[in-house]
């Protein structure tokens, strides 16, 4: 409990902050020149963060005046009207690193609870219905009652959780319609999230060829978490339609079902997601944008009965080890 | 790997396993085998995570979710002193396996790794026995309804309450109880064996009135515990045979209803653990094959349970037998239960009529739902109430 206070004593900052701060930093240091170009990939692949919050740090600059948006891509240190713009390697560079810490921590203290509750909440209601404690959530990550309340309303907006009649913060259970609906919207949005993207993934995809090459069907969750990982969120990941792709972040119900049968289940076998996931990306290596998101449409199907059959196995299970602030109830 | 030591570890229910059985496999089959009785679902979980601890499990209506989790290995038809029998039963789907369908639907394990009805030389499961449940009553029970058809309904009647009890392994329990609200209600679900979230809210609701109304007088978990409930003032409940053949030896009068809405259909198999190997395995094969010789399956048509293939049981019943429990004839004399003692008298005909007649009237099979966590939700709070 004390690693994890101390941990968030110095977490007020967004990334988008830690963004600007960095770009503004690096300009003052004299270390970027004006007239260099930056794009959200770059910045993104120089400080490790995900394109997101870099891609908001860069606007937010931009508003600010301290870079211009380019005609042809990116961004360019500076106003506009002084030097011409050349590309640059940030790795080539001498720019600062992030300090460590600032990595996975560095945010508002409620934004990064919400998530860990949000995923420990999600990946608890397969087994049934949980109810959540203000003050074992309070104890827990060492907040506030007003930080824990912020946390469990937001939830409570995105539908994650609810209240009984007694006024308790309640979760679950995870039902085959809730499954179906989730189905029913991921495969109206991923194929054509898929297709929007597929010309620009062409470079990502040996490594995910030969991760999945090397899986065995009984191959660790871990393993088959970063096969789920490359093919249901990098592949879509770089969306014009930013709305969708939020969408999408939160259709995660069947990924975290098949973990957990994988984590509790001894005999998993996973060589049709394997499969299907390898003609996915087949179809991307040729370019074919319509039949990758064909077959991103049946894997989704397969996987979609395979999760339903699951989650009953899921239903039977007495005690799961789940986060300390959840006490099942039913 | 299987068994520490010798001998070979089974896990069953204790209606279906029952102890002349247990002790008959020890005595024919010459290898230690431990027994383990789990009554209810709760021993699941265990089998699905724990497939070491067990080499052979008596499965009901769990094929297709312990299948999921492959926690079972897949059956040699090869390996069975029957296979070509079983094989040519789901060929034909003719004679007494037209009647049991829903056995063979998940039956074969298929080129793809999942289960279905086109034979192949791996089987999920051996079958072993099946037969139709549906509620017994006393014959008080005519003093508050008169004359009128059997109906699932009264399990909800108004006429009735106290006097009405339930089994409550929620699995059967929620089947039943949807019986009893189509009955009352006039109105069909579209799938009585898997009800939507919302119509399980539906029964779930009514029988949480009606409990806290006082309309249930007990809920039973073993045969024995409704056969304690009858005595002790139950008018009607849901039922199984062994129960119905326990109060009737203990000279109770009890008559198991045949209701004009369909009974709940049920299939009993044996399922080898996907961890067993070597001797372990071929003690498990012996097992699966002594089933088959037909002894056990004779025993079990004391208690009302039928065999997968009659034929073989029929060698080791009395005519007499064969015709009451078989054929749906008045008992020619008085008949025993599996345990010996006397509870047939002569003349008692089987409620349902024959073998043919009775499955026919599976309306609905045991079965875990889509809904299976709402519904336990629903159940817990039920009986809690």
């Amino acid at each position: 409990m004390t690693s994890r206070r101390k941990g968030l004593a110095g977490l007020h900052k967004a990334y988008f902050d830690i963004v600007q701060d960095w770009v503004k930093g690096s300009i003052a240091a004299g270390l970027l020149p004006v007239g260099t170009r930056l794009t959200v990939a770059s910045v993104a692949d120089r400080l490790e963060l995900s394109r997101s919050p870099v891609k908001r740090g860069l606007e937010l600059l931009t508003m600010a005046g301290h870079l211009t948006r380019d005609e042809r891509s990116g961004y360019v240190v500076g106003n506009g009207t002084q030097a011409a713009p050349h590309a640059a390697n940030l790795f080539a560079m001498p720019l600062p690193d992030l300090a460590p810490a600032t990595g996975v921590l560095a945010r508002a203290g409620w934004e990064r609870i919400l998530d860990e509750v949000a995923e420990a909440t999600a990946a608890s209601i397969p087994f049934g219905i949980y109810t959540i404690s203000e003050t074992a959530i309070g104890a827990h990550f060492g907040v506030s009652r007003t930080v824990t309340r912020e946390v469990l309303s937001r939830l409570q907006e995105r539908g994650a959780i609810g209240k009984d009649r007694a006024s308790h913060w309640i979760a679950g259970p995870l039902s085959a319609r809730m499954l179906d609906d989730e189905h029913a919207l991921r495969l109206l949005l991923e194929p054509a999230a898929l297709a929007a993207t597929a010309l620009k993934v062409r470079t990502l995809l040996p490594a995910m060829q030969a991760r999945l090459a090397k899986a065995a069907p009984n191959c660790a969750p871990e393993d088959i978490d970063l096969i789920e990982a490359d093919l249901h969120d990098i592949c879509t990941e770089d969306q014009p339609n930013r709305r969708m792709a939020a969408v999408l972040m939160h259709l995660r119900s069947g990924r975290r079902v098949n973990r957990l049968f994988a984590t509790h289940v001894v005999q998993h076998d996973e060589s049709a997601l394997l499969t299907e996931h390898r003609l996915v990306l087949d179809h991307l290596a040729l370019g074919n944008a319509e039949g990758a998101a064909a077959a991103l449409r049946h894997h989704l199907d397969a996987d979609h009965a395979r999760t339903r059959e699951r989650l009953k196995v899921l239903s039977v299970f007495e005690d799961p080890i789940v986060a300390p602030y959840l006490t099942r109830v039913g | 790997m299987a068994a520490p030591g010798p001998g070979l570890r089974i896990i069953g229910r204790s209606e279906l396993v029952t102890q002349p059985t247990r002790d008959r496999a020890a005595a024919d089959l010459g290898f230690p085998i431990s027994f383990e009785m789990i009554d209810s679902i709760d021993g699941l979980a265990r089998v699905v995570t724990r497939p070491d601890t067990f080499d052979l499990y008596h499965q009901w209506h769990t094929v297709d979710l312990i299948w999921t989790a492959r926690c079972i290995q897949p059956i040699d038809l090869t390996r069975l002193d029957h296979g070509p029998e079983i094989l040519a039963a789901a060929r034909g789907r003719s004679g007494p396996s037209r009647i049991i369908d829903t056995v063979f639907d998940k039956l074969f394990v298929q080129a793809d790794g999942r289960l279905g009805s086109s034979p192949t030389h791996h089987l999920s499961m051996l079958p072993l026995l099946h037969g139709v449940d549906s509620f017994g009553y006393l014959p008080g029970l005519r003093d508050l309804v008169g004359s009128e058809a059997e109906s699932w309904g009264w399990l909800l009647d108004a006429r009735l309450q106290g006097r009405v009890a339930m089994i409550n392994d929620p699995v059967l329990g929620m089947i039943e109880a949807a019986l009893a609200v189509e009955a009352t209600r006039g109105k069909a679900f579209s799938s009585i064996g898997n009800l939507t979230l919302d119509e399980v809210d539906e029964v779930a609701d009514i029988l949480l009135h009606k409990k806290r109304i006082g309309h249930f007088k007990g809920m039973w978990s073993s045969f024995e515990d409704s056969a304690r409930l009858a005595q002790r003032g139950t008018l009607i409940q849901s039922i199984f045979s062994p129960g119905v053949a326990r109060l009737r030896s203990l000279g109770q009068e009890v008559i198991v209803g045949t209701p004009a809405e369909g009974s709940r259909g049920w299939h009993a198999d044996l399922c080898i653990s996907s961890e067993a190997s070597g001797e372990v395995l071929d003690m498990a094969y012996a097992y699966l094959n002594w089933w088959q010789n037909g002894w056990a399956g004779a025993s079990a048509a004391r208690q009302g349970y039928y065999a997968t293939f009659p034929a073989r049981v029929r060698q080791h019943l009395l005519p007499g037998e064969w015709e009451y429990w078989y054929e749906g004839q008045p008992a020619s004399q008085a008949l025993a239960d599996p345990y010996g003692q006397t509870n047939i008298p002569a003349g008692h005909r089987r409620e349902g009529g024959s073998h043919a007649e009775r499955m026919s009237s599976a309306r609905v099979w045991n079965t875990f739902m889509d809904e299976h966590t709402h519904i336990v939700h629903r159940w817990r709070a039920f009986l809690a109430a």
